[in-house]
């Protein structure tokens, strides 16, 4: 029967695996290298500890995290043993070479090696539209993570789940590599695996497997099929470039697939982000597969150890051509970067005290050995820089042929650290070394965004909004006092203690997480073009002619820009009814309260797009008040905004640019002048945020 | 600093590392901004091109990271610890900036005294 014979080579498999392991053992032990061995064999236990796990824990997050880890181990193993081949290879053809008499080539000269740190990985995803608007349906997640491979040190980042409500895949982590040759490579590889809970590979029985994926439909068939099978787009991955021994055999579970990966090397560092271009394995058939971009954006960061370490330190005399006095002063000269320093006395490096004076060594500068001295018989070392435009030349001497020997060989071995390390010596780069820091708390996503707003209502909904108004009104008359205009400002969920209240009804009940109230008032800059602050206007019959707003009548939103009509809209469109649900906006229900004042009278258009500045409309006054004449005083800054948003939604929310799709009735011509210039007048126009 | 839709924007840029304040339990930066692609451009005192729907610099708290750290008001910020805010909506930069797991951001902005700065100095030293 098929099935033995799978669970056979499994178990052959499984003993050839171990039979693996002893031999990598084996290697290392006759190599004599404990550092190898060590973490060879930490590797081993990782990677059975991994599999335990896997066999053995029950939620999808677990298991996740436990197969990124084998994936992890088994890469590293991968990597030891490549190199414990190369060691082995390096010991015969050491012992082959002593036996020849030659002497040998000279020694190469060998670039000091440094600290690589790559860090804000990001890889941008491409949904197609229609997907990333999509409300209903399931959300197919995909959890992801990078690994970072450089000589023979692989890192892991931490682990991201990602469904099509995420625009970027972004990993917080800074990876730092210590021993970094100029010629490396950062090879960086994408791992992903699709998060259902169906697609467990190898669980199911393939009778019943191929039956599921008949029964089911064309494209979830295919997935399953996909993730069942071993096919062409689930190779399995050994994360590395040594050549697979054997295949490794399968651990129930889910399985990381290489979705994508780069190569990172000395031209792409840079002090600054940059972005790089990713090779993208698998297509869309695959389980795993995610829309990429293409490209991924990170900062990779390079530190040589001739810009942070001390190269060459030592005692000499120093005379600078040209100034005075012209007497040798004895220093004690520290080379490190791209200076000379020379301090007074030893002991002030350590104290951190100033260098006497620093004297430059980067590729602008010459250095050579003059003729012999004719009293010491020691050579004088000449430094000679060009600093803007002038050539200033010092002259070190040391008290024996040798110091100046090695000083000089100090010196040549720095220029070649700096012509091999390139835009890395022209300034140190930081690198910040991962710090523990707390967990950012997780919000459980509950389907869309839009969900995430917090709302508190009342149950006596009027009083509520009488109560609004009132205070409204009481601080725009405070405010036009001082003669301040009231900035807009966004109400802020997270970190800033102070907050401007809305001058619309977006008020603190509104702001859900902020404590602002609403008689704090805002920090306003200083604003000279800023108009006057419009006098109140108990009547607010400007509203009524522009009944046919209900553009105004978007949800407040602290997110700009976003389209989301969702429940509000379902329920303005429908007669407005006692039942609310609660996670209405304050300004769906202003909405159904106007809406029972006009008894419906013209068309409830909702927009599709709220206007991107939140607004909100001041509907509950035109509920109170009859319908009148539209006045053409100077109106409240409510109900401005009201007939602002009324006027440009023909053109527009707020700012005349943006562009509103609203269909309704287009007021007359002198109306619409009238309300064009109360838009631009209207101060609060331009947010500031306080960061 | 206007842009034409579709061409690559080039503006001489200064780089500027803040180390985020600790006030509490807040990270504050320092300063304020405004602009915004939901904003409107005519409003903003600090852009010489009223149509640039940019990030703006429009007050800097003294002695604060953003101040010692060499921010300046009116620069525009390009980009924020990689990202990109040269268009971003009001509330996208701000989150950018107010991200609570960073403890520094680098920013790239620019302002007119650096395109001078960088003509007088060309203009000055012809370079080979």
């Amino acid at each position: 029967m098929p099935v033995d014979n799978y669970t056979n080579m499994e178990e052959k498999l499984w003993i050839l695996e171990d039979l693996n392991m002893m031999y990598i053992r084996q290697i290392a032990l006759s190599l004599q290298d404990s550092d190898i061995q060590k973490k060879i064999d930490h590797e081993i236990r990782m990677r059975d500890g991994a599999c335990k796990l896997l066999a053995a824990c029950s939620q999808r997050d677990q298991a996740l995290e436990a197969a990124k880890s084998l994936q992890t181990c088994s890469t590293r193993i991968m990597a030891y043993m490549s190199e414990l081949q190369r060691m082995k290879e390096a010991q015969v053809m050491q012992k082959v070479t002593r036996r020849s008499s030659d002497a040998g080539p000279m020694d190469d000269r060998l670039p000091c090696k440094g600290k690589v740190a790559i860090s804000d990985l990001r890889i941008p995803l491409m949904w197609k539209d229609t997907e990333y608007f999509k409300n209903k349906g399931e959300l197919h997640r995909c959890a992801v993570f990078c690994l970072l491979q450089l000589g023979g040190e692989i890192f892991d980042t931490d682990m991201v789940i990602v469904d099509r409500t995420l625009t970027d895949i972004c990993f917080d982590n800074t990876i730092v590599f210590s021993e970094a040759s100029p010629g490396f490579e950062l090879r960086v590889e994408l791992y992903s695996c699709c998060s259902e809970d169906d697609y467990s590979a190898g669980s199911t029985p393939r009778k019943l497997a191929s039956k599921l994926s008949s029964s089911l439909g064309r494209s979830a068939g295919k997935k399953l099929r996909a993730a069942m099978e071993p096919g062409p787009c689930s190779p399995v991955s050994n994360g590395g470039a040594a050549p697979l021994l054997l295949p490794v055999p399968s651990v129930p579970g889910p399985k990381y697939h290489l979705l994508a990966h780069t190569t990172l090397s000395l031209s792409h560092v840079q002090d600054s982000f940059r972005t790089h271009d990713l090779t993208i394995s698998g297509n869309e058939e695959c389980s795993y597969w995610l829309p990429l971009y293409g490209s991924m954006c990170c900062r990779l960061a390079a530190q040589p150890h001739c810009m942070t370490q001390q190269m060459m330190s030592g005692c000499l005399k120093v005379k600078q051509c040209g100034g005075d006095p012209q007497t040798w002063t004895k220093v004690y000269a520290v080379l490190k970067g791209t200076s000379l320093f020379c301090y007074h006395r030893q002991e002030d490096v350590e104290a951190n005290i100033e260098p006497a004076f620093t004297i430059g060594i980067n590729k602008e500068t010459r250095i050579r050995a003059s003729e012999k001295d004719p009293h010491s018989k020691v050579q004088n070392i000449c430094i000679s820089n060009q600093y803007g435009g002038e050539a200033v030349t010092h002259t070190l001497t040391t008290d024996s042929r040798e110091d100046t020997h090695s000083w000089m060989e100090a010196f040549w071995q720095h220029f070649y650290d700096m012509s091999q390390w390139k835009q890395c010596c022209d300034d140190l780069m930081k690198i910040e070394l991962p710090s523990p820091r707390k967990p950012a708390p997780v919000t459980p996503k509950q389907g869309s965004l839009y969900h995430e707003m917090v709302i508190e209502s009342s149950d006596d909904l009027s009083s509520t909004v009488s109560d609004i108004l009132a205070r409204r009104m009481q601080e725009l008359e405070l405010r036009s006092q001082l003669g301040t205009s009231p900035t807009w400002m966004s109400v802020f969920e997270e970190n800033n203690a102070k907050c401007a209240g809305r001058t619309r009804h977006c008020t603190s009940r509104l702001s859900g997480h902020s404590p602002c109230t609403p008689h704090r008032l805002p920090r306003s800059p200083a604003s000279p073009h800023r108009c006057p602050q419009l006098g109140l206007l108990s009547s607010d019959a400007s509203l009524t002619s522009d009944s046919d707003s209900h553009c105004s009548t978007s949800p407040c939103s602290h997110h700009h820009g976003w389209p989301e009509p969702s429940s509000n809209f379902s329920l303005l469109s429908s007669s407005p009814s006692r039942l609310r649900p609660r996670t209405l906006s304050l300004d769906a229900k202003l909405s159904t309260l106007r809406g029972r004042g006009y008894g419906g009278g013209g068309a409830f258009q909702c927009p599709c797009q709220p206007p991107p500045s939140s607004l909100l409309a001041p509907l509950p006054i035109s509920s109170r008040s009859p319908r009148t004449q539209h006045s053409t005083q100077t109106t409240l800054s409510c109900s401005s905004s009201t007939s602002s948003n009324s006027s440009s939604n023909s053109e527009g929310s707020h700012s005349p640019e943006s562009s509103e799709g609203v269909p309704f009735s287009r007021p007359s011509p002198a109306r619409r002048s009238l309300r064009n210039l109360r838009a631009r007048l209207d101060p609060r126009t331009w947010l500031q945020s306080q960061v | 600093m206007s842009f034409v839709p579709g061409q690559p924007v080039t503006a001489v840029v200064q780089r500027i590392e803040i180390q985020k304040l600790r006030q509490g339990n807040n990270l504050i930066l320092g300063f304020s901004i405004g602009g915004g692609i939901d904003q409107d451009p005519g409003q903003n005192p600090f852009s010489e091109d009223k149509t640039d729907k940019g990030i703006y610099v429009t007050r800097i708290t003294s002695g604060g990271p953003a101040d010692v750290a060499g921010l300046m008001m009116g620069d525009k910020i390009m980009q924020v610890n990689g990202w990109d805010m040269t268009m971003v909506t009001h509330d996208k930069a701000r989150k950018r900036l107010t991200k609570k797991n960073e403890d520094v951001v680098r920013l790239l902005v620019t302002r007119k005294s650096l395109e001078e700065a960088v003509k007088h100095s060309m203009g000055g030293y012809p370079r080979p």
